[in-house]
């Protein structure tokens, strides 16, 4: 049985701001007369306290199971009123909220008459719409509190031992058979030169012996189901697979150095990397080969060469180990030649200013020139374009270092299908707001760190370990997540399972399922944020977004000249 | 209210439109009384049928106010947005009206003073065109088209039409998309006045006649609309066979 | 249950994201904020790069967020003045200084702030435009809550009278509050670089020579021009020019640092203006083009293929004013040559460094601050922990960081916090 509508509208003043311009009690007579509206009264301010009694009373009084409240904005206000309704026992989305100050009076400040006249359409319009609200519930559903981390590497690492610390169960799953990643291959940090090893022995001891910490080493993520709160995760951990079942899961999985074949007559011995280097300084190999002369080369690959981007980190690592070098023999010669300097911030800036002074010297080329190498005698030089004279200077080299690029790993394509989460154009993953969101992907409960979102340092990959562990605690800090409660629903007797809707959603709140009636559009209701995308776009009109239904939508349009009854008949 | 005013209805987007028309608001920028705003939370809501609607029921203008491209707080509902009200004014055009009568902008939370702008000027247009004038069973047969799955399907797909290719790996140019779109809408359009038409019985010939398309274009849809089963033959008349309309649908 | 909260000093984008985090982990949280508006430095910006999304549009939910959230309480026009007791249990003071209206009667409506006849600079806008002696900093202020500048109030009265829900309080008095927290989180951002002193830019000499960030009000389309890229005489700007690095990488005033974000800022400020203006030619004049962030390098590419902005190697040494406002850069593309470059606009990247007051507040929490007064980390790969267990830092503060840099660094100092509050992790050592 349909209940009997009773709506209840409140007309505010707001002091002068809307009562000096529109003419309140004019309205108030104009709403009482509508369909369904039981009761009107206006306020001097509806927000003050005794707004919010006059509110309540009301809707005991007068059996009020529909409010409308013509004042300011929803923006700011909309919670305090949908409160007060709550505290008065009416469900909170059997509210509706009409804007005639900001919209109207504060606009039409020398056209009264017809600010009064827009003030009564929309109060029509506001209360065509409440007719037709319906009671909404914000769902939760429970967590299970602990994580998977994927990727061992330090950002992995710092996550997974601060969810630990928080108090929550964690799974390292690292593909290796180590922890470390790319800092295994490390010889010293910038900006301290400690040593890659002693630092990396620390975090792995810490790692290892916190209780909380479930290590599963070369395994491999062979399945993703589920949703914020419970996924389940499916590892091939040595050949034996195994599952999962955890609240949340945050995506470490690095970066690998851009192998450099083709460019700059790259050969792995007298053409190398800087990671090969790294090596090499390991081992105290440059001063048993009887090298003089090094040359580092900038931006090899980078920067619309192989890759679109600047890589961030490759200056401050050249630099540093041109600084050892240099350090360790002052005889060698070693040059960098670049072309912009990223010696960002305040440490980095004085560490370029140490290694200019310990000797280390740099040429600058300009990008639409960068430095050939080539073979004279047996002898590699490297051509380096000097912009002021305009010419080739020749540097001789026994050692060429190419600093090239960090690049996403080839596996992570198969992970961001399993996740559902998106890849950017520089095919790192995309984080959920390139601002506000660093750490999030748009899909609720999974959450990415280090240099798998893009190339970043070690305290930064460590800084965002953290903020990824921060994020990820949350959800199993509550113990449950709640669902917006202005969601869309799926009508299954008209939905064809299409897909359409599937397609549009961003945050995978819309699924297409196999059911016994076939395919169908199956809404998961605490991964929605409401937009309605998908149901301006379902095909067959099946889906409804809640609160602003095609119905609610309808009314509005159609009561925005002429009246309720006029619509009907 | 003397003098004849023009009439708009606004779906404004509540993160970047709205907010900006409340900017306009406390910084007490003067615009045009015609519009009356509807709230909703993304641009992407807005449904080319509800659009087509509200001029249905008298609306001169229809304003959509969005986020600016990249800023939707849905990530892309204002992209699918456009597609829908281009979708909408394709349409609207079939119905002889103005598609200049439907405006999307995209107007963000900082922007109170450009919101009145847009707002005068939207006004001053729609004054300019005068009251919307339309037949009432073409307007009818664009809600109707716009209801309809194959240009919903178009409407959402344009852009992985665009740039993934269809099923076939066939990529489409920007021409080759407004060719077909221009080819369905007209197609549906069609095809519903045609529906609409058989409320009451009548004959290939007389449609032709009274839509003012080829017979031959009459029969095909007739085909058609016998397959999805939405009419029906209704009687032989000298010797020509009338087909009826099998159940009345309409807009809601 | 008391002293199981948090407290976080700063309500720009870093402090908030940090009590935001714990608020939503269920963790008290008290932010102290010393302005009359949540929000910090990103709320005076018009746009944010490498994507142009509009600042305000994208922060304004989040201090409402904020602001709102059950477990935040939000102290504005408030400074702490005294900690004591140790990392688990710190007891707090704090100072609340008056608005002189009753927050929780004033609905914002404005109406003081236009009766007051007093017109003082806005802060927020740069001094680029007035405001009443009652006031909110800008439109989008978090709380919208009106607070009298008594200083320059005059006590006329009209704003008690006009007041309709009686909020305005001129016998307010400032009070101490105590709180009791298990951990503390530091995030109060930058100031940017009062350029006067550098003489050779001609700052304050020359009107039309601005610094970033006043642009930014400047081409804010709520800003005091209405987004109009206008000189000081109303004429629309057709030839302007960004410099870097001004008062930064400088070992004149010791600041010999980068400050990592002004390259990028001042493409995104060149791209706005040919954005709004497509005949204006924009110069960005640097030393090295620090565009090292995630799309950064194509932001550039954008702003260079695009918007055709030009970008000129090359440090200037003087700015000389010439007759119909034009402004001489005299600037050195290479050691051996001095050019030329004729504008009518300029715009400082001014360095942007610790804010004012930091050595005081470093003082009260007993931290220690580095050589150029931004928060020393105990441990350089631990880039929250200061120099005192159970004290936090996050966001510029600690150094030269972005936008998207500070909120994970608000994040992070939020999960460090979370250890000491959640996981009961007391490590004294820091």
């Amino acid at each position: 049985m349909t209940e009997e509508l009773r709506i209840g509208v409140f007309i505010c003043h707001c002091g002068i701001n809307i009562g000096g311009v529109v003419d309140v009690p004019a309205v108030v007579e104009y709403a009482s007369t509508l369909e369904n509206v039981v009761y009107a009264e206006r306020n001097l301010y509806t927000c003050s306290s005794e707004g919010l009694e006059a509110i309540k009373s009301a809707i005991h009084e007068h059996e009020l199971n529909r409010v409308v409240v013509a004042s300011c904005t929803p923006r700011t206000h909309e919670p305090l009123f949908r409160a007060t309704c709550k505290e008065a026992g009416l469900n909170p989305y059997l509210f509706e909220f009409v804007n005639i100050r900001d919209q109207c009076s504060w606009v039409h400040m020398h056209e009264p008459e017809f600010a009064t006249e827009k003030a009564k359409d929309l109060v029509r319009m506001g209360v065509a719409k409440a007719a037709r609200l319906e009671p909404l519930e914000e769902l939760t559903s429970d967590v299970i509190p602990s994580a998977v981390v994927i990727g061992a590497g330090i950002s992995g690492m710092t996550a997974a031992l601060s969810i630990a610390k928080n108090g929550f169960y964690v799974h390292l799953i690292e593909k290796g058979s180590e922890m470390g990643g790319l800092l295994r291959r490390l010889y010293k940090l910038y900006p301290t030169e400690e040593l890659a090893k002693e630092f990396l022995e620390q975090r792995i001891k810490a790692v290892e012996e916190h209780e909380r910490v479930e290590l599963h080493l070369s395994s491999s993520i062979k399945d993703v189901e589920g949703y914020v709160g419970k996924f389940k995760v499916i590892l091939d951990e040595n050949g034996v697979e195994k599952s999962i079942d955890v609240g949340d899961i945050i995506v470490a999985t690095g970066a690998k150095e851009l192998e450099p074949e083709g460019l700059y007559e790259y050969d792995g011995e007298k053409v190398i990397t800087q990671l090969q280097l790294e090596e090499k300084l390991r081992r105290e190999d440059l001063n048993r080969n009887g090298i003089e002369n090094v040359v580092m080369i900038q931006c090899a690959g980078a920067r619309g060469e192989v890759v679109k981007y600047c890589s961030k980190i490759c200056c401050m690592n050249a630099i540093k180990n041109a600084k050892l070098i240099k350090e360790a023999n002052p005889d060698i010669n070693v040059f960098i030649a670049h072309n912009e300097l990223q010696a960002y911030g305040e440490e980095y800036e004085l560490y370029y200013r140490d290694a200019k002074k310990a000797g280390v010297r740099f040429l600058r080329f300009p990008l639409e020139k960068r430095p050939k190498v080539r073979k004279s005698d047996g002898k590699l030089v490297v051509d380096v374009f000097h912009e002021r004279l305009l010419m080739d200077i020749p540097l001789e080299a026994d050692l060429v270092v190419l600093s090239t690029p960090l690049v996403q790993n080839p596996d992570a394509e198969k992970l961001s299908k399993m996740l559902k989460v998106p890849l950017g154009q520089d095919r790192f993953f995309f984080e959920a707001h390139v601002k506000l969101r660093p750490v999030d992907f748009a899909t609720d409960g999974i959450f990415l760190c280090g240099t798998a979102q893009g190339p970043k340092d070690i305290e930064e990959s460590i800084s965002q370990g953290y903020a990824a562990a921060s994020r990820a605690t949350i959800p199993l800090a509550k113990g449950y997540v709640s669902s917006e409660a202005i969601i869309s629903s799926v009508d299954e007797a008209i939905c064809v399972g299409c897909g359409i809707c599937e397609s549009v959603c961003p945050y995978g709140a819309v699924e297409v399922v196999e059911t016994e009636e076939g395919r169908r559009a199956k809404v998961t209701g605490v991964k929605c944020k409401g937009c309605g995308t998908c149901g301006s776009s379902c095909i067959k009109r099946a889906i409804k977004m809640q609160h602003y239904t095609d119905d609610q939508l309808i009314a509005q349009e159609r009561t925005a000249f002429v009246t309720e009854r006029e619509v009907v008949s | 209210m003397k003098e004849e005013e023009v009439k708009i209805v606004g779906f404004l987007c509540n993160w970047c439109c709205y907010a900006g028309a409340d900017l306009a608001g406390v910084s007490r920028f003067q615009y045009p009384p015609n519009m009356r705003i509807i709230r909703v939370m993304c641009s992407g809501r807005v449904d080319p049928v509800i659009i087509l609607d509200t001029f249905l029921w008298g609306a001169d203008g229809v304003f959509i106010g969005g986020c600016h491209p990249g800023d939707c707080h849905y990530l892309q509902g204002n992209y699918y947005a456009e597609k829908k009200i281009d979708m909408a004014k394709r349409l609207l055009k079939k119905a002889g009206v103005e598609p200049g009568r439907l405006r999307l902008e995209w107007v963000s939370a900082s922007e109170g003073e450009r919101f009145a702008g847009v707002m005068k000027e939207f006004t001053e247009e729609i004054k300019e065109l005068g009251p919307i004038k339309f037949e009432k069973d073409e307007m009818e047969a664009a809600c109707i088209a716009a209801a309809d799955y194959s240009l919903r399907i178009l409407a959402t797909k344009e852009k992985e039409l665009l740039e993934e290719g269809n099923k076939y790996g066939e990529v489409f140019t920007r021409h080759e998309m407004d060719r077909l779109l221009d080819d369905m809408v007209r197609e549906e359009y069609e095809a519903k006045r045609i529906l609409l038409k058989l409320k009451r019985p009548m004959s290939v010939k007389e449609i032709a006649s009274e839509l003012n398309l080829k017979p031959n274009v009459v029969f095909r849809h007739i085909l058609d609309l016998k397959r999805y089963e939405l009419i029906e033959a209704h009687e032989i008349r000298d010797n020509t066979p009338t087909y009826i309309a099998k159940v009345e649908e309409g807009v809601e | 249950m008391e002293d199981k909260a948090v407290l976080v000093i700063g309500g720009g984008v870093a402090g908030m994201q940090a009590a935001f985090d714990l608020a939503e982990a269920g963790i008290r949280v008290c932010l102290v904020e010393r302005t009359l508006s949540v929000g910090g430095r990103m709320a005076q910006l018009d746009k944010t790069f490498p994507t142009n999304d509009c600042a305000i549009c994208i922060l304004a939910p989040k201090m409402m967020d904020c602001y709102r959230h059950e477990n935040i309480e939000v102290l504005t026009l408030s400074e702490v003045t005294a900690i004591e007791g140790e990392i688990g249990s710190f007891k707090v003071k704090i100072l609340r200084k008056s608005r002189f209206v009753d927050e929780d009667k004033c609905n914002g409506c404005g109406d003081c702030a236009r009766v007051c006849p007093m017109g003082i600079l806005n802060k927020f806008d740069m001094d680029l435009r007035v405001r009443s002696g009652a006031y909110i900093p800008f439109m989008q202020a978090v709380p919208l809550i009106y607070a009298l500048d008594r200083d320059k109030c005059m006590r006329c009265g009209l704003c008690e009278v006009i007041c309709g829900k009686d909020a305005i309080r001129y016998n307010q008095k400032p009070e101490i509050v105590e709180r009791n927290v298990s951990a503390i989180i530091v995030a109060i951002g930058f100031d940017p670089l009062d350029p006067s002193g550098l003489t050779e830019y001609g700052y304050g000499k020359y009107d039309d020579v601005i610094t970033a960030l006043e642009f930014e009000r400047l081409i804010c389309a709520a800003g005091p021009t209405g987004g109009h890229v206008i000189r000081r005489d109303g004429k629309e700007v057709k030839r302007i020019a960004w410099i870097q690095c001004v008062g930064a990488r400088d070992t004149r005033d010791n600041r010999p640092y980068c400050c990592s974000v002004c390259c990028m800022h001042a493409t995104k400020e060149a791209i706005l203006t040919k954005e709004h203006n497509p005949e204006a030619e924009t110069f960005i004049l640097y030393t090295d083009l620090r565009c090292f962030g995630k799309g950064f390098q194509e932001y550039v590419n954008r702003a260079e293929d695009d918007y055709g902005v030009k970008y000129i190697r090359g440090k200037p040494g003087e700015i000389k004013g010439k007759e119909n406002k034009i402004l001489e850069i005299f600037y050195s593309p290479s050691s051996d040559k001095v050019e030329k470059l004729e504008v009518d606009m300029v715009v400082l990247s001014t360095a942007l460094i610790p804010s004012e007051g930091v050595e005081a507040l470093a003082e009260i929490l007993g931290t220690e601050l580095d050589e150029y007064k931004f928060f020393k980390l105990k441990d350089p790969y631990n880039p929250t922990g200061t120099t005192r267990a159970g004290i936090f830092v996050a966001g510029y503060c600690q150094a030269p960081r972005d936008i998207p840099e500070c909120i994970a660094h608000g994040s992070a100092a939020a999960s460090r916090a979370m250890e000491v509050v959640l996981g009961g992790s007391y490590d004294r050592r820091a």
